[in-house]
């Protein structure tokens, strides 16, 4: 039996209309056309963002739709959001609401359900929807940026302008350059271009030629004072030279004093003991002392004699 | 039952008067005076260079042929909407509903939707494969794969879907309408129908009509079926994902209003692919070399026509 | 003959070359076309009618084929039966000879047109004077 042209337009168009009617019905099914639809009531401060038909989601699939906005009398914004019941239970008691505004996509109430075991959420009850601001986020972030962006176009702005402008620091850089070189090209050196007088030219030339010869005489006389200093250090720290002997003369003051020092630790010895004879042995310190200021002086003589290299006269007490 | 035999001396020719061709622009412009000679006349009388008459002749045949452009593009968008109005009376009409009207719509469906059915799968599987892996591999480049529900019914289902099938109708049926009418007015045909009392709207038009409007929508249908289902081949290749998250990916993105819309938009173009070729077809001349002529602007017509309806709907859909 | 048309035109049923076949429809659905536009008749009952009279007349292997492809002869029974399928119809036949040009006298038309006598109600041949010698007896 063949098949007529008549079933075959009739089996496209039923089994076409099969499949669409059964795909529309199963959208509408889906998307809760047929179910029961619950309403809860959120509120905000300000109705900003939000739109009727704005999807609810939860752990990021729909679940509802915004269904109607309406201002109460204290001025809030009454957010009315349609549930199918089937989503129902996603709705607690402590179940929070976010109104997520995302820079790049639309804007959707997240609902977030922290004990999932928590009593259901009752139709009345009015709960509040916090905002996170994705795109307000991004310009106080962006902000400081934009701000530095402006001041460096500002300053090329005018940087172009003082570029721009005839009697602006670089055109008037480039017009001396240009008279510069102009001159440059007029003279026979960079000195004369300087002073701009040739007479005054031949004159640094003649200087300078002076100086030259008076470098040489310099030169002359650093040498022989050269010289002498060596023939002064010899004579200062040669073999035979004053440093050596200063150096054995301190040497032997130090080996005086040591025994001074003796002499005196002995003589207060003996002083705790002969009371009487006290001041004889006061006056004999004193002496003593006396002494070994003198040796200091000497000393420091000796030492004023080494920073000046002289050979000074060096006088014993 | 009598018979009789009358022998007359001339041959009546018939008064070749059509019913469905209004040319009435070009013909008034045609019968009446030209512009320029309207305006040769009255110059006459006065004095006037050469060169002055010339320019003013040039000015006054680039605003007459201006105004003769714009009245042909009127008269013709008025014809246009006038036969689609009573076009769209006749189908809510009972009575223009018999045998033979259904005869032509069955062969017409079956001409139209049955016989293209296997290349328009294979056309349909071979790009729609291509066209969805193409567009998965782009999101995931630009890492936008939250919106591979968006942009498949968004963008693919609603707006790729129909342009497909509409072009690939109006490439396959909407060219033959248009010769087949132009044809049957060259030879006479329609006079025929005509003689015999058959009403050329309800026998011809209305069947073809409405064949272009359930062909449109069932091949439409079927594209973005196969669509779809190469939608759960690359999803899973290219995202790795489940056909139950690609379920409900695209129940979250489907919008029963926007799929509404698209089934609408899809029986205004098979309206318009299909009435369009039928009035430039309808204009031909009786001379053949006029067929092509009438094709040609009948499919120029038609591509505009969906263009004009794409942007009508884009326009309401954004607002 | 228009005006003889256009004064009967609910049984008026023409057969000439000004008001031809439908080119794109099989020659069955040409004659078919009547019945089912005027009395809704089904397209099986239509179909199996038409069969009926193509028989009657010996043609019925032309029922599936193009008009393009009939002879002349055949393409005028094809006319003929077309006309003869409105109720109560008053066949006019226009200058026959046109249709079948080698035709030698009128015999096949009266010859067709006895066949189906019992379709049509009444017959109006018209042609021009000087062909009046090929309708022998009847024009005198």
């Amino acid at each position: 039996m063949s098949i007529t042209r008549e079933f075959k337009v009739g089996f496209l168009v039923v089994f076409t209309a099969i499949l669409l009617i059964a795909t529309l019905f199963y959208l509408a099914y889906e998307k809760g056309v047929f179910s029961t639809i619950h309403t809860y009531t959120l509120s905000s401060h300000s109705g900003d963002g939000f739109t009727e038909g704005m999807p609810v989601v939860f752990s990021g699939f729909n679940i509802g739709k915004v269904h109607a906005l309406e201002l109460n009398d204290q001025g809030l914004t009454l957010i009315k959001i349609k549930i199918p019941n089937k989503h129902v239970k996603w709705i607690r008691s402590d179940s929070s609401f976010v109104l997520y505004r995302p820079l790049i996509g639309a804007a959707r109430i997240v609902v977030s359900s922290a004990n999932l075991h928590s009593p259901l959420l009752p139709p009345g009850e009015i709960r509040e929807v916090n905002t996170i601001n994705d795109i307000n986020d991004a310009i106080a972030k962006v902000q400081p940026l934009i701000e530095k962006i402006t001041n460096i176009a500002e300053n090329i702005e005018r940087l172009t302008n003082q570029l721009s402008d005839p009697a602006g620091s670089l055109n008037r850089i480039l017009a001396n350059a240009r008279k510069v070189t102009d001159t440059l090209a007029r003279k026979k050196s960079l000195l004369e271009m300087a002073v701009d007088d040739e007479e005054s030219v031949k004159a640094v030339h003649a200087a300078l030629k002076k100086l030259k010869d008076i470098t040489a005489s310099v030169d002359g006389v650093l040498k022989k004072v050269d010289k002498m200093a060596d023939k002064t250090d010899s004579s200062l720290y040669g073999k035979d030279g004053t440093l050596p002997q200063v150096n054995k003369i301190l040497k032997d003051i130090i080996g005086k004093l040591e025994k001074l020092d003796t002499t005196v630790s002995n003589i207060n010895k003996m002083s705790g003991d002969l009371s009487e004879g006290t001041k004889n042995f006061r006056i004999l310190r004193s002496d003593i002392d006396d002494t070994v200021n003198a040796i200091d002086d000497v000393a420091k003589k000796l030492d004023d004699l080494l920073s000046t290299k002289k050979e000074p006269e060096i006088k014993l007490p | 039952m009598s018979f009789k035999c009358i022998i007359f001396n001339t041959c009546v020719k018939y008064n070749d008067s059509s019913l469905f061709v209004n040319d009435n622009v070009a013909d008034t412009a045609d019968r009446g005076l030209q512009f320029p000679d309207l305006c040769y006349k009255h110059l006459t009388s006065f004095v006037f260079s050469h060169n002055t008459i010339k320019k003013y002749w040039l000015l006054m045949a680039s605003l007459e042929s201006i105004g003769r452009f714009i009245l042909q593009i009127t008269a013709s968008l008025r014809d246009t909407i006038y036969f689609a109005l009573l076009v769209i009376t006749r189908i809510f009409q009972l009575s223009s509903y018999n045998s033979a009207t259904r005869t032509v719509l069955v062969n017409q469906i079956y001409f139209t939707s049955v016989q293209i059915i296997p290349a328009f799968l294979t056309a349909s599987i071979i790009f729609g494969s291509l066209f969805i892996g193409i567009v998965f591999h782009a999101l995931k480049g630009l890492g936008l794969s939250d919106y591979l529900g968006n942009v498949l019914m968004g963008l693919i289902v609603t707006e790729i879907s129909p342009l497909f099938t509409v072009l690939l109708l109006t490439l396959r049926s909407a060219s033959a309408i248009n010769a087949e009418i132009a044809v049957m007015k060259v030879n006479n045909e329609l006079h025929s129908l005509e003689a015999f009392r058959i009403d050329v709207i309800n026998y011809l038009l209305l069947p073809r009509i409405i064949n272009g409007m359930v062909s449109m929508v069932l091949l439409y249908s079927l594209f973005s079926i196969v669509l779809l289902i190469s939608g759960i081949v690359f999803s899973g290749v290219i995202f790795g994902m489940s056909m139950d998250a690609y379920t409900n990916i695209l129940l979250n993105s489907a919008n029963f209003y926007d799929i509404v819309l698209t089934l609408v938009k899809c029986a205004l173009f098979g309206f318009f692919i299909t009435l369009i070729p039928i009035r430039f077809g309808l204009r031909t001349s009786d001379e053949l070399t006029s067929i092509p002529v009438a094709v040609s602007s009948g499919m120029v017509n038609v591509f505009a026509a969906i263009i004009i309806i794409e942007v009508l709907l884009l326009i309401t859909k954004i607002i | 003959m228009h005006a003889f048309l256009d004064k009967n035109r609910t049984q008026a049923a023409p057969v000439s070359v000004d008001f031809p076949l439908i080119s794109n429809q099989e020659t069955w659905m040409n004659i078919a076309l009547i019945k089912q536009y005027h009395e809704n008749m089904p397209k099986d009952e239509s179909q199996q009618f038409v069969f009926t009279c193509l028989r009657r007349l010996g043609i019925e292997h032309v029922a599936f084929k193009r008009i393009v492809a009939l002879s002349e002869e055949e393409a005028f029974c094809v006319m003929l039966l077309r006309a003869a399928m409105i109720q109560k119809a008053i066949i006019v036949i226009d200058r026959p000879f046109i249709i079948i040009p080698h035709l030698k006298d009128v015999c096949f038309i009266f010859q067709m047109l006895e066949k189906i006598n019992d379709l049509y109600y009444s017959c109006h041949v018209y042609d021009y004077k000087w062909m009046a010698d090929k309708y022998g007896d009847l024009c005198q």
